[in-house]
């Protein structure tokens, strides 16, 4: 389990991440969701001790990573995959990260293995391909088989059947009860590869839930309803606490309220309905209408509209506990 | 959702890493690069070549020496004079054993991997410095020897290791040459992260002063220059004559070295525990 408290790094004057708290719960795989510079790499530098927080505290399983007697066997990380030294094997490059971590040499090939790497664990890493940096660092993160994993960015560069493999593997990891925290800013990836998703946004947390639910939250969800009489149905549907806008000639889009309570109240009316049907909208949609401020904030260096973020993070949010 | 504890299983063979491990990893860092072989070899035969080039010139030309310049000829300080090179190339090496950590980012992986920072430092200390002492060890006999043999073919003068001088000058380059030459620049590679600046840094501090100091007036050369880690070493070495205003005798010469290595590693430790990596 990785958790932080008040987590904030400031770079000079930037600040990169602002009072983060959270918790990282195991069995699970959590996506870590923002925008470019959002402060997904800072947050996991500082969670492997790499980069001091500002303020604040993080740990991994109770303690700072730098207070772990065998790091590498505890938590495995990927966070840049072309941080390797061109000059050197694959083999090599794995077997001094062994040597250092008190992991036995035969793990090496066993790795090189799993990621598919062991035709080429002799040739220089400088020759390899994107998509092999990548497999590599996803090596190192699992030489030491811990059950805590941390990846930035971990598709980056792979292929297909690449991304499905690494998909699975994180399913397999958090249904053997290990933390898998990943990084993104591909929200269509996550969707598929997440449980549950923190949502960052200029260092500051903007979500913490189920994908989900982050999804059925977002304005962009709706149930479709077509009817005959749509307009005796929309003032039925606002008295059971929905939202309803009116589209096309008989149709109608309705947020607040979920397809079964729609479907009862027109039958209890007497309403024939000719379509009910949920839209779900994608954790790509409900990212972007998430972090719209944060990226604004970024593409046109205005000040700050912090209140618009907190607004939103609390709205997500007690609609969560509601 | 269901949440399982997650328990680590112990991979089989694992155990705690200790300072061993740390040792271990940056050995196997050092060596499996073939820059680090190839600074390696030129250093040797660079510094063993150059010395016996420079030797073979001045047997050619020895006769048309005047009677004075062959009457003052000194066998010993003229059997080194490829060293330079080997010492550039000893600065190269104790900085990139760094700096190629920070370029290429695996200081990341590094910290990663042994939280411990200053384990690091200490083991690539340790690493660099004997691997600059065997260095040491094997160029500065070897030059002097080719040289001798040059020397001696032309029927000039010689000298042999019983010789007054031979070996102090031969064992103060071997330990505070091979490591001043190799620990300070990997101090500095920790210091200023960057091979380019490290490098300039380092044969700014050993060999500048050298040039400068018959340009500065006395009081510099007796209260700065001699206290700088090659003028110390060559006071040690035999190479500064004893009446010079840049001699320092013995302990202070040794004292100087070590607290010059001492210094520079500990503000590399202070600012490697302190600085984001
Ligand atoms: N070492 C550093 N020095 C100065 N500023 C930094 C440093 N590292 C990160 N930053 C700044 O901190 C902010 C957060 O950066 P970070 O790399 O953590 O974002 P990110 O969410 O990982 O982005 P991306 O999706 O692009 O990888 C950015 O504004 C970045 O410019
Ligand atoms: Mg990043």
């Amino acid at each position: 389990m990785i958790k932080t408290q008040g987590l904030t790094k400031k770079y000079g004057s930037t600040l990169a991440v602002d009072q983060l708290t959270f918790e990282v719960q195991p069995g699970i795989v959590t996506g870590f969701l923002g925008p470019n510079g959002a402060g997904k790499s800072t947050t996991m530098r500082m969670v492997l001790g790499l980069d001091n927080p500002t303020e604040g505290t993080v740990t991994v399983n109770g303690k700072s990573y730098r207070d772990l007697a065998a790091p590498m066997q505890e938590v495995g990380a990927l966070l840049e995959a072309s941080a390797v030294h061109g000059g050197r094997s694959a083999w090599y490059h794995l077997l001094w990260q062994a040597q250092a971590a008190g992991i036995p040499k035969h793990r090496v090939d066993d790795v090189l293995e799993m990621l598919g790497l062991s035709e080429v664990a002799g040739k220089k890493v400088g020759g390899f391909s994107l998509g092999m940096h990548q497999r590599l660092g996803i090596a190192s993160a699992l030489l030491g088989d811990p059950p805590v994993l941390l990846f930035d960015e971990p598709v980056n560069g792979l292929d297909p059947e690449g991304i499905r493999w690494v998909r699975a593997l994180f399913k397999r990891f958090a249904d053997e009860g290990r933390t898998i925290f990943v990084s993104s800013h591909l929200m269509s990836e996550m969707e598929q590869t997440a449980d549950h998703v923190l949502v960052i946004g200029r260092g500051k947390l903007i979500a913490d839930m189920p994908v989900a639910e982050i999804t059925q939250r977002s304005a962009q969800s709706h149930v479709k309803v077509l009817s005959p009489a749509a307009d005796q149905l929309a003032p039925l549907l606002v008295a059971a606490g929905a939202d309803v806008s009116t589209g096309a000639r008989n149709e109608l889009m309705v947020t607040g309220i979920d397809a079964t309570v729609i479907g009862e109240t027109a039958a209890s009316n007497g309403i024939v309905l000719h379509e009910l049907s949920p839209r779900r909208a994608s954790l790509e949609a409900a990212f972007m209408e998430l972090t719209q401020d944060a990226v604004e904030y970024r593409a046109d260096g205005n000040a700050p509209n912090l209140t618009d973020i907190q607004e939103t993070a609390r709205e997500l949010t007690s609609e969560r506990s509601a | 959702m269901t949440v399982t504890s997650a328990q680590s299983r112990p991979l089989g063979g694992a155990r705690q890493p200790g300072f061993g491990s740390v040792l271990a990893s940056e050995w196997t860092k050092l060596r499996s690069v073939r820059s680090t072989w190839i600074i390696i070899v030129l250093t040797i035969t660079l510094s063993i070549g150059f010395s016996a080039l420079i030797a073979l010139v001045q047997g050619v030309t020895f006769d048309d020496w005047g009677p004075q310049e062959q009457a003052v000829f000194d066998p010993l300080i003229n059997s080194t004079s490829g060293l330079l090179f080997g010492l550039i190339l000893l600065i190269v090496l104790g900085v990139i054993s760094v700096t190629s950590e920070y370029s290429s980012g695996t200081i990341r992986t590094t910290f990663i991997a042994t939280p411990k920072r200053l384990r690091v430092l200490a083991a690539k200390t340790l690493i660099v410095g004997l691997l600059g002492i065997i260095i040491a060890a094997i160029i500065m006999p070897a030059m002097i020897f080719v040289s001798q043999m040059i020397f001696g073919a032309y029927g000039m003068e010689t000298v042999s290791a019983g010789d007054e001088g031979v070996m102090r000058l031969i064992l103060s380059f071997i330990f505070a040459g091979g490591l001043i030459y190799t620990l300070i620049p990997l101090a500095i590679g920790f210091i200023l992260r960057g091979a380019a600046s490290a490098i300039t840094l380092s044969i700014g501090l050993f060999f500048l002063p050298w040039m400068l100091a018959p340009l500065l007036p006395n009081w510099v050369q007796e209260n700065i220059i001699r206290f700088l880690p090659d003028l110390a070493m060559d006071s040690l070495g035999g190479i500064i004559a004893a009446d010079s205003a840049m001699y320092l005798s013995q302990t202070p010469a040794i004292v100087t070295i070590l607290a010059w290595l001492v210094g520079s590693v500990a503000v590399a430790a202070f600012l490697l525990k302190r600085r984001d990596a």
